[in-house]
């Protein structure tokens, strides 16, 4: 049973549409990703969601009720653009954020006093926010989005800013709380990052929907096998070559997707004729290659 | 209402446990103090010292009787001027160098020259090494002046007694009429100093509160704590919070600086017994008048610097922006003189019931006059509709503005911001 229903809502800023028609659902004990470039969207959405904005058409239930700002108590957000108070001491603050989800006072202590501990800051507890690294301050934030067990986890870019062990360390505690059977939505521009963790996915560019779904159907519906290469030498020829239907050209990585009924050899024979070849693979296209292909743009710009 | 308790108890925490609170909140009554109790205390520690005046008197009519006119005495009983009459045939001048090197050499304290023709000049003069005592010398100048007064009716045929009896001062004594028939003594200074520092609190602490919540705003919009804060409650929720919170704040200083103004008038009424007396003679009235007023005024300012916080993006940009909303506030500080002179001329009364005005002024008025109970409800209504008027507009703008960061919004932006469902 979803436990967020989204059903074709849009909203635009003046002549801008910034979302148009997206509907989708999350459902408890899974991750759901909304994936797109920077400015698709993503955040717009999620702001309808959380009662922030109003949608000027659609609608959307949660817990099978319309969206109302009492619900807010059974959400974690982690907004993308996000802070604490500078002056405040970190477990006042986490306990503050508590209060502001009806937790009681001692209740909410204790459990930020978990959190800190799981993820390394008991020490820090009564330092001021200011006095703490960035990635501290964004696992403090986290912390913040999670204290009141929140049913639905909404998760907006929550990587952006950590080193490659906390990354982990989220992406451990995301995986965890899906176990544990909440409903996570996940909102991030990193392709890579959204193949490891959603269980399903919904791309949107310039606020429509390009591709939704189970992730594993995508990947093998939609991702043709490519073929991808290391080399060094200069490949730009490579997209002008009849038997190739898309080319992908880094200065010594390409990643090409070959025209139905084209031969590999022919290909290869290309290649070796041009540049020095030092690896050579196909294999299944990634979603950051869907996506370019079904919204003809790359996503990381 | 759960949660906007929670965000007034954050707002009012980091507030009061700020430097900035502490220090403006010791800073007044060390002030007060200071005008009050320091001068009375300063008398009282005058010098213990008698003064030592050597009188030369070519004239022969004064130091015979000035023993008898300068009998002021210091704290413990003693004599304050001791005098001793030079006389001497030697030239004068040379007769007054040696008494000026006799106070150059701190012998004597000074030297009380009086010439022979002081009947027609009319000038005496002393030397002394402190000649800013301006009691001693208004002392010496007085009993030297009544001496020659007396001198001068005795030779026309006056009696000194009489003429003294008959042109004795009128003094005028002023009372204020109360609302319930009640007068209680008064006058010009302590109206107009009653008055002008209260106005000038009021004025202090709107400026202050106000602006306070217009850089919190800005703060939570550049540190980007706000829409963390709007993952679980409403912009009005939060606006509320931090409103009501900043508004406790100030209602703490006050209370604090009441206790210390209370503490002063009963601790410290021996010392005053000048000044201080009537500066200290502020009613209950009033002091209820004082806190509806700074309340409202409070509410209808910080609703207007709220909509100038969530407009603008930094410090400066909002310093400038407010500068009109400043300057409202100035308007009643420039009018303060004539109010005081007249609190119910056609001027006043009118600035009276303009709501951005009312909060200062009609206090005033009702400090230093006696408006009629409807002209007091008519400015209050229209004071209180006012508030309503401009906190709805505020919370129409701080909803649709509060995420709009990273540049100014202009005036077109902000009344769409308002027409916005």
């Amino acid at each position: 049973m979803p436990i967020l229903n989204i059903s074709h809502i849009s909203k635009s800023y003046g002549s801008y549409k910034a979302v148009d028609d997206v509907s989708f659902t999350v459902e408890r004990g899974s991750v759901y990703g909304v994936l797109g470039p920077n400015g698709a969207g993503k955040t717009s959405t999620i702001r309808m969601i959380m009662n922030i904005l109003l949608p000027d058409e659609g609608n959307i239930t949660l817990f099978d009720t319309a969206m109302n700002d009492t619900l807010k108590n059974r959400i974690g957000y982690l907004p993308e653009e996000r802070g604490l108070y500078p002056k405040m001491k970190v477990l006042d603050m986490l306990v503050f954020l508590g209060e502001l989800h009806l937790m009681p006072r001692e209740e909410a202590s204790q459990k930020a006093l978990e959190w800190l501990r799981r993820l390394g800051l008991e020490e820090q507890k009564d330092k001021k926010v200011e006095e703490l690294s960035k990635g501290m301050q964004q696992k403090v934030q986290i912390i913040g989005s999670l204290l009141h067990d929140p049913e639905l986890i909404i998760l907006d870019e929550p990587f952006s800013g950590l080193d490659p062990v906390n990354t982990n360390l989220i992406k451990d505690i995301i995986l965890e709380l899906k176990v544990s059977g909440k409903a996570i939505m996940l909102s991030t521009h990193m392709m890579e990052t959204a193949e490891k963790l959603c269980d399903r996915v919904m791309m949107i560019n310039h606020g429509r929907v390009v591709l939704q779904g189970a992730l594993q159907p995508i990947l093998m519906d939609h991702g043709k096998s490519s073929i991808q290469v290391e080399y060094s030498g200069d490949a730009s020829f490579v997209s002008g070559l009849p038997m190739v239907e898309t080319a992908d050209i880094y200065g010594n990585y390409l990643e090409v997707r070959l025209k139905e009924g084209s031969s590999r050899n022919d290909f290869i024979g290309h290649l070796l004729n041009n540049i020095e070849v030092h690896s050579f693979k196909t294999m299944q296209s990634s979603l950051n290659e869907i996506f370019i292909t079904l919204a003809g743009e790359k996503p990381n710009e | 209402m759960n949660k906007i308790i929670t965000i007034i108890k954050r707002e009012y925490k980091e507030t009061v446990f700020k430097k900035g609170f502490i220090i403006l909140t010791l800073l007044i009554p060390v002030f007060m103090i200071g005008v009050t109790i320091i001068p009375a205390l300063l008398i009282e520690l005058e010098g213990d010292e008698p003064l030592t005046i050597n009188v030369v008197d070519e004239s022969g009519l004064v130091a015979g009787s000035l023993h008898s006119s300068l009998t002021d005495t210091l704290r413990n009983g003693q004599p304050k001027f001791i005098l001793n009459s030079i006389r001497s045939s030697s030239v004068t001048d040379q007769l007054v160098a040696t008494q000026k090197s006799l106070i150059e050499k701190e012998l004597i304290d000074g030297l009380l020259y009086i010439p022979a023709s002081v009947l027609d000049s009319n000038r005496i003069e002393f030397f002394a090494r402190n000649v800013s005592d301006f009691q001693t010398n208004r002392t010496l100048n007085r009993a030297v002046e009544k001496i020659i007064i007396d001198h001068r009716l005795k030779n026309s045929g006056f009696d000194p007694h009489i003429v003294q009896r008959l042109i004795t001062d009128i003094s005028l004594r002023t009372i204020k009429i109360q609302k319930g028939g009640k007068e209680r003594d008064s006058d010009f200074t302590s109206e107009y100093f009653s008055t002008f520092i209260f106005v000038l609190i009021l004025y202090m602490t709107l400026i202050v509160y106000g602006t306070s919540i217009m850089r919190s705003i800005i703060q939570e919009k550049s540190n980007k704590v706000v829409e963390v804060i709007l993952a679980s409650v409403k912009p009005i929720q939060l606006m509320a919070g931090k409103i009501l919170g900043q508004g406790l704040v100030g209602l703490t200083q006050y209370a604090i600086w009441s206790i210390v103004a209370i503490a002063i008038s009963l601790g410290g009424s021996s010392f005053i017994q000048m000044k201080g007396n009537s500066l200290m003679n502020i009613s209950t009235v009033t002091m209820i008048w004082f806190v509806v007023y700074y309340v409202l005024g409070y509410f209808l300012y910080s609703g207007m610097y709220s909509i100038i916080g969530v407009a603008t993006t930094s410090d400066q940009e909002a310093q400038q922006a407010s500068m009109p909303i400043t300057l409202l506030l100035v308007v009643p500080l420039l009018v303060l003189t004539t109010l005081v002179k007249n609190p119910d001329s056609s001027l006043i009364t009118g600035l009276s019931y303009i709501p951005f005005f009312s909060p200062i002024i009609m206090f005033a008025r009702i400090n230093m006059s006696t408006p009629a109970a409807m002209e007091i409800i008519l400015s209050l209504v229209i004071l209180i509709v006012s508030i309503i008027g401009v906190i709805w507009l505020a919370a129409k703008v701080y909803r649709m503005g509060i995420l709009m960061t990273g540049k100014r919004a202009n005036l077109p932006e902000i009344m769409r911001w308002i027409r916005a469902k």
